[in-house]
């Protein structure tokens, strides 16, 4: 699996858009219905899953799949 | 008559003195505070702060939780002195307007929100000093801010301690959401939180875990969290952040936990995603870290489908019911007593009346008032009884159940009390929004505007272009919220909203004549 399909499959948990839907534009809280909460807790699971440590403040300024993706790709 | 907070601190200071009273994390390290410990920082705080001149005054603090707030807050409310908590993620106007409106002369600031600093003490005349929440290491900022260690040493210039607060004197003064969209400083005695800890129909051994996850300022948090915790000798175990309230789990093994029910459905979300060959048992010790039996849940109501879906996984959840001006708990399950769908039995220090449906409270948690708001609380308190703007009744078993709220106020599912006009004010500046109002949805905002006309035709604005000025300007707007005030949905209207005889708009009438929210 690709680090971008791993990626979307963790985001899929959180919504009802399958991996392979998921457009990089696509907003976690107006097109994927995140909670605040989802989203924390999905930043969360992206340290565990790839190993990374977040920068909380950046981290929740991040508005769409494609900004997330990103910002993995960075560290 | 009555009963204080420090009689109960005191009471549990020697009954649980080895105990461990707090953990929490530091670098990946698991750092502890016995109850002896705890009692001893506490006295050198509240002597410290009559040994600066204190006694008597208003305090603020802005943190999130840590062993140090908690101590300071207790410091505060032991002596003489009451404590104003406030959210360190509000913009720093609010927290500056809610420093002065509180009549604070001195202020705990954690060291993440230092960067307010130099506003607070800029625009905050009566702030005669700032204590920093941390040991050591502060910068040379003035003399008027300090470190805890400080405050603490300065306890050596009080002799003995200092005399007990009477049960009926102010301990603390919370800020929560106005219906007029300004919010309001509730007055709690200490016998206002004293009873609500000792009615809540709940016990487990000494040295039980709670993991804390809500935000500390809250009521909820502090009085059942922390102050009920503290009554019962729990290890009281803080998460750090909301990013790893499932990690933190498994690393304090918490036996109980207090829970919005926003938490409540996104754990759920995990667990209904998971592989179904994984057995429950699994999966609920993956999860929720092997121990966990109950949480309690309040704040907003939970769909009582959850109880059912999280008792598979061997996790009683309860449901109770509060708000701050009731110090906070009214009712609530316990494992005992508990019925799915309601909020439980009132406690036994609420007496409980129906007024027009409106569910109506008197009794030793309630409020004294709200702070120089004289009109307010006597719209909210008529002779003793509380006006909950809930509304609800009693089944034949005594359980209480709500259906409807009277008072225009937006409850979301992660507890937040949130007043559409205070958001609409805002919006409103913006010269494109011609009508606004927003509406709450399960978890999150919508601002639902119709643009001003004349913008829209000076600019040759389409729909589509409308549509993206907005969400540029919402956008904007929401870098300066806290997560819960964001807006997360945006309904652009073709029509003005509806209005009453007296041009005012019909708010329960806002969601007819409109398009479909655009994906």
């Amino acid at each position: 699996m690709t680090k971008e399909m791993q990626f979307k499959t963790v985001v899929a948990q959180y919504c009802k858009v399958k991996p392979e839907d998921m457009g990089n534009d696509m907003r976690f809280r107006e097109d994927l219905g995140f909670s605040s909460l989802d989203f924390m807790s999905f930043l969360g699971e992206l340290e565990d899953t790839f190993d990374v440590e977040l920068e909380e403040e950046d981290a929740l300024k991040i508005l769409t799949v494609g900004e997330a993706l990103e910002l993995l790709e960075k560290l | 008559m009555g009963i204080l907070i420090r009689d109960i601190l005191e009471e549990s200071a020697k009954k649980f003195a080895d105990i461990k009273a707090v953990k929490w994390l530091a670098k990946k390290e698991i750092q502890e505070r016995s109850y002896s410990e705890l009692m001893e920082n506490v006295i050198a705080i509240r002597k410290g702060l009559q040994a600066e001149g204190f006694n008597g005054k208003h305090i603020s603090l802005i943190g999130t939780s840590s062993v140090e707030w908690i101590e300071s807050y207790l410091g505060i409310i032991t002596g003489n002195t009451v404590a104003v908590p406030l959210d360190a993620g509000l913009p720093a106007e609010d927290l500056v307007d809610l420093v002065n409106r509180s009549d604070s002369e001195a202020l705990f600031l954690s060291p993440k929100n230092k960067a307010l600093l130099d506003g607070i003490l800029a625009e905050c005349p009566k702030i005669r000093k700032v204590w920093m929440l941390q040991e050591e290491g502060i910068e040379a900022s003035g003399e008027k801010t300090a470190s805890l260690a400080d405050l603490k040493a300065s306890s050596s210039k009080c002799n003995s301690d200092i005399s007990a607060p009477s049960p009926d004197d102010i301990a603390t003064i919370i800020f929560t959401s106005g219906t007029t969209g300004k919010s309001k400083g509730v007055m709690l005695t200490q016998n206002n939180l004293a009873t609500n800890v000792e009615s809540v129909d709940y016990t487990t051994d000494p040295g039980s875990i709670l993991l804390s996850v809500l935000p500390i300022h809250h009521a909820f948090c502090l009085v059942m969290d922390w102050l009920k915790g503290f009554s019962l000798g729990t290890t009281i175990c803080i998460n750090d952040s909301l990013l790893h309230m499932v990690k933190n789990m498994g690393i304090f093994k918490p036996d109980v936990m207090l829970m919005v029910p926003m938490m409540i459905e996104t754990i759920y979300k995990r667990l209904a995603s998971a592989d179904a060959a994984i057995p429950k048992k699994v999966l609920a010790d993956n999860v929720f870290g092997g121990n966990l039996k109950i949480i309690f849940t309040g704040g907003a109501h939970l769909d009582p489908f959850y109880i059912g879906e999280f008792a598979e996984y061997g996790v009683e959840v309860l449901e109770g019911y509060g708000m701050s001006e009731c110090s906070p708990v009214i009712s609530s399950n316990t494992p005992e007593t508990h019925k799915a769908g309601s909020i439980g039995k009132p406690l036994p220090n609420a007496e409980i009346k129906f007024e027009n449906g409106e569910i109506l409270v008197k009794g030793s948690s309630v409020m004294k008032g709200y702070y120089q708001m004289p009109e307010e609380t006597a719209e909210t308190l008529k002779d003793g009884w509380l006006h909950t703007g809930d509304k609800g009744y009693m089944d034949e078993d005594g359980f209480l159940f709500i259906n409807g709220r009277v008072k225009n106020l937006i409850i979301l599912s992660n507890g937040e009390n949130i007043s559409p006009e205070e958001i609409e004010n805002k919006l409103a500046l913006d010269a494109l929004v011609g009508e606004v109002i927003v509406t709450g949805e399960d978890n999150g905002l919508t601002a639902r505007i119709y643009p001003d006309q004349d913008v829209v035709a000076a600019k040759g604005l389409d729909e589509e272009a409308i549509k993206m000025a907005l969400q540029a300007f919402l956008d904007q707007y929401n870098k300066n919220q806290p997560t819960y005030r964001q807006i997360t949905g945006l309904v652009v209207r073709k029509n003005p909203f509806i209005r009453s005889a007296t041009k005012k708009i019909k708010r329960q009438e806002a969601l007819i004549d409109e398009p479909l929210p655009m994906a």
